[in-house]
């Protein structure tokens, strides 16, 4: 922030985007807070025109309260660029609220399906199972129980008198025929 | 379209594991009813390709044997 009744090089206008007039007297000291502002601002909303249109606004707000004949004019404010940054603070973090949020791909790609994907992906096997098991052949059943207890394709392959690949095979061409006929 | 359409790859893991836990839960059968002996569930676990299709059948609706068959598919799978 600027000393003291310095000036800041930076120029606002005097009415903000809604028309309204900024006092001489709260113009300067908002173009005083220019700098710390628009440092602060831009770490939050990245865009220049964006802070200096709320620094403006806020400034324009302090001028209404300074000049209506309101309780607060009972109280004078007496540090009016503490009072315009705090303003300022408040107006910046509401902008920032009001932001569409987006999400880069590859973060959406790293975080957990949500509870609604995990509900449909719980729909999606049941149908399959209930397909499955009420339809295919009884060997390719009697495999999924099976896999179901943690036995390997070799291990099945051997029960059946199939290789690990043939065994394997089964059950995927009448898991790929189920799901052929539920179309999913 | 069939050909052209890209099917998502099914996570064998997850949908064995999900089918365990359906079967286990989802068909109590209290009264036991068309419940066929330990020994037709143990032949199957032995012998899968000599045994009754319908046995096979009747573990996919009744999660007591469902349970039952788990155990002596673990005990011949440990022993």
């Amino acid at each position: 922030m600027a000393a003291e009744g310095s000036r800041s090089l930076v120029r606002l206008n005097a009415v903000d985007r809604r028309g309204r007039n900024i006092e001489p007297a709260v113009l300067a000291a908002a173009e005083e807070i220019f700098p710390k502002a628009l440092e602060h601002g831009l770490k939050l909303l990245g865009d220049p025109a964006v802070v200096t249109t709320a620094l403006e606004e806020v400034a324009a707000m302090v001028s209404r309260i300074r000049t209506k004949d309101s309780p607060v004019n009972a109280m004078p404010v007496r540090d009016v660029r503490a009072y315009l940054f705090q303003g300022f603070l408040r107006q910046i973090n509401r902008i920032k609220r009001k932001q569409p949020k987006l999400v880069r791909f590859g973060e959406v790609s790293r975080t957990p399906n949500p509870p609604w994907a995990h509900a449909s992906q719980q729909f999606e096997n049941k149908v399959l199972l209930d397909e499955c098991l009420a339809r295919c052949h009884p060997f390719a059943r009697e495999m999924a129980l099976r896999r179901m207890q943690g036995f390997s394709w070799e291990e099945i392959g051997r029960d059946y008198g199939l290789s690990a690949h043939a065994a394997e095979a089964w059950f995927s061409y009448a898991l790929k025929q189920a799901r052929e006929r539920l179309n999913i | 379209m069939r050909d052209n359409k890209k099917r998502r790859e099914i996570d064998e893991e997850e949908f064995f594991g999900f089918a365990k836990k359906y079967l286990a839960e989802a068909f109590p059968n209290p009264q036991r009813i068309d419940c066929p002996p330990d020994s037709e569930l143990t032949r199957l676990a032995e012998h899968p390709t000599e045994a009754d299709p319908f046995i096979s059948q009747h573990l996919t609706s009744c999660s007591p044997c469902f349970n039952r068959y788990m155990e002596i598919l673990a005990r011949r799978r440990a022993g």
